[in-house]
């Protein structure tokens, strides 16, 4: 288990996140949404020990964050950020390698998890090719099995994924790829978090999902419970009509057209 | 798979011993010019002597002093300063995930420079009350001391909490920068023709005058610097990914940067306490290893090694040549052989699309 307990996180001045509680589960999914602004990749952030919280305590498989030094955080952990630049000319599976950086493992052992993660991600015809010529989905893939490399070995301690909007700049095509494939990974005792911009999207794959706003979480739970009209109204506040696929059951929602009914007054 | 990695592998070994082997030609060779010319053949035998691997009286006894109080010792030193000032760039640019970088911008060179202006400017009493060597010792020592707390002045003001920002540590090297260059003006606005004439020298670099006494106060920590920035190569490629990613994948970021700086200043300021300021060998060298090769530290940091320590080596043989008997600054020299080459592997890359 992955646990933010009771984050707080204030800088100059301002309070980003207010005490907010979340699991990550592994073999899971979970999906955070929320509005621009509502805290999503502070918390990440605060979850990858990246920032340190002014309170609150974030846990990886029951022993405190503060507790692990950056090789053995990185032997759990592992962060997909919205885009990496790569400096200078590396090629592909010279950046794939570099997941396998806090292992300790023999170089055979590195070989045969590159060649398997860039196997699952299919980059690996291109491995040879220059990282910065590339293109936006190739290079997201790219980043993807590094992070993968960096967690594929099977544990007996579960592993985490977070991805921070790791499909932002992606077409309809490549982005299915990236989710389906982290939902695929979840078989492996890893847990998966994701912040991810479209609600859509979140209900297809998210087995849990949390709604942010103002740095606190509005609702919580298993995704087809909490995907309802009134809880992505109030954290969105934007109106919104929800659907069900006809053939699936699968849940989907359509901003309302009516420009003058969209906002919804801010009202306490 | 396997093949191309142990192809990759097998290539930088490759490059590595070619590097060394043109090292060791280049240093033969340099020996052997001079007021006295020695046969190639004589310097092997006597530094096989020196080694105490080869048994032969066959050699000139006044060829076996010249090489062993005179030039052993110079290209030793001028092979240290190479190496440490070709590994200190190399390290300096993939830490601050920026080509431009080269040792001067965390302050070392221009702290240094600013402290020895003012010893040969202001310093003249100081001749009266000190004995002579003391004296004439103390230009290296504030040299390294005016590098290294310049450097640590950066850092300091760079850092908040136990972070360093490398935005503003840029932009404070440049800011205490502009600060040395203000002194040294000043400086110079009081000196007289002589002292104008010492200083400008200093500033163009000066592998003259290199003694065995020096280089064994000198040559642990050059060697230390050099070899102990050599091991930060993997960091350095989780690097290039950048700071956050490299620590998401178990680099200890503020530990990595804080020793990569403080050895790469240890390495500059002993180097410009030796020789004065030698420029480019910092920038150029790490390039034309990123160019001619790949971008892997693993290959660019002990190849950036052997190339600035090759690089050195060659513009001391010509500095000394073609002039003779006087020297040319090598400074001079070592951008007047490299620009060029540089410029041609840039177009080169330009044509390939690889920039």
């Amino acid at each position: 288990m992955y646990e933010a307990n009771q984050i707080a996180f204030r800088t100059q001045g301002r309070t980003i996140l207010d005490g907010i509680s979340l699991q990550v589960t592994p073999g899971a999914f979970t999906a955070i949404v929320g509005p621009n602004g509502a805290g999503k990749s502070t918390l990440l952030k605060v979850m990858a020990h990246e920032h340190q919280p002014s309170q609150g305590t974030v846990s990886i498989n029951g022993q405190d964050i503060d507790s692990y030094t950056p090789r053995e955080l990185a032997h759990v952990r592992a962060v997909l950020p919205q885009s990496t630049t790569v400096q200078f000319t590396f090629t592909v599976e010279q950046v794939v390698a570099l997941g396998r950086h806090g292992r300790r493992a023999l170089p055979a052992e590195d070989r045969s998890v590159c060649e398997a993660v860039m196997t699952v991600t299919g980059t690996l015809a291109f491995r040879n090719r220059q990282y910065q010529t590339l293109s936006g989905g190739e290079k997201q893939r790219v980043q993807l099995a590094r992070v993968l490399a960096q967690v594929w070995d099977e544990t007996v301690y579960p592993r985490y994924i977070l991805l921070d909007e790791p499909t932002s700049s992606l077409d309809i095509a490549q982005q299915q790829y990236i989710f389906h494939l982290a939902r695929t990974v979840c078989r492996r005792n890893i847990g998966v978090m994701a912040i991810v911009h479209d609600l859509n999207q979140a209900v297809q794959y998210a087995d849990a999902l949390y709604f942010l706003r103002d740095g606190q979480v509005v609702a919580n739970g298993p995704a087809t419970e909490v995907f309802t009209k009134s809880n992505i109204e109030e954290t969105f506040r934007c109106r919104v009509n929800l659907y069900r696929d006809p053939v699936t059951g699968q849940p989907y929602i359509i901003p309302a057209s009516d420009p003058a009914e969209r906002f919804i007054a801010v009202g306490k | 798979m396997n093949a191309a990695v142990t192809l990759r592998d097998f290539r930088t070994t490759v490059v590595l011993a070619g590097l060394g082997a043109s090292l060791l030609v280049a240093t033969i060779f340099s020996l052997t010019i001079g007021a006295v010319s020695i046969p190639a053949g004589d310097v092997v035998v006597i530094l096989l002597q020196k080694l105490g691997l080869f048994q032969s009286t066959a050699v000139d006894e006044m060829h076996t002093v010249v090489l062993s109080s005179i030039r052993i010792p110079r290209i030793v030193m001028t092979m240290l300063i190479g190496g440490a000032l070709g590994v200190s760039g190399a390290a300096l640019q993939g830490l601050f995930r920026n080509p431009l970088v080269e040792p001067s911008l965390i302050g070392v060179s221009g702290g240094s420079a600013a402290a020895v202006v003012v010893l040969i400017v202001f310093g003249g009493p100081l001749s009266i009350y000190l004995a002579a060597w003391v004296y004439d010792s103390l230009l290296p020592i504030v040299a390294f001391a005016g590098g290294l707390s310049a450097t640590f002045l950066v850092l300091r003001l760079s850092s908040e909490l136990g972070r360093t920002n490398v935005a503003v540590l840029i932009l404070t090297g440049v800011a205490l920068n502009a600060l040395a260059e203000a002194v040294i003006g000043l400086a110079i606005f009081y000196a007289d023709d002589n002292q104008l004439r010492t200083f400008t020298f200093w500033t163009l670099g000066d592998l003259g005058g290199a003694t065995w006494q020096k280089l064994g106060f000198a040559a642990p920590f050059l060697i230390g610097s050099t070899g102990a920035l050599l091991f930060f190569a993997r960091s350095l490629n989780a690097l290039a990914l950048g700071e956050a990613e490299a620590y998401h994948i178990g680099v200890d970021v503020e530990r990595t940067k804080k020793l990569i700086i403080l050895f790469a200043a240890l390495a500059v300021g002993v180097s410009v306490s030796l020789s004065g300021m030698i420029g480019f060998i910092g920038l150029v060298v790490p390039h034309v290893i990123r160019l001619s090769f790949q971008a892997d530290n693993r290959l660019v940091l002990p190849a950036s090694v052997l190339g600035g320590a090759l690089l050195l080596v060659l513009a001391d043989v010509i500095a000394r040549t073609v002039v003779s008997p006087s020297e040319l600054p090598i400074g001079v020299v070592t951008a007047l052989i490299g620009a060029p080459f540089f410029v041609a592997l840039l177009l080169n890359a330009k044509k390939r699309h690889e920039l």
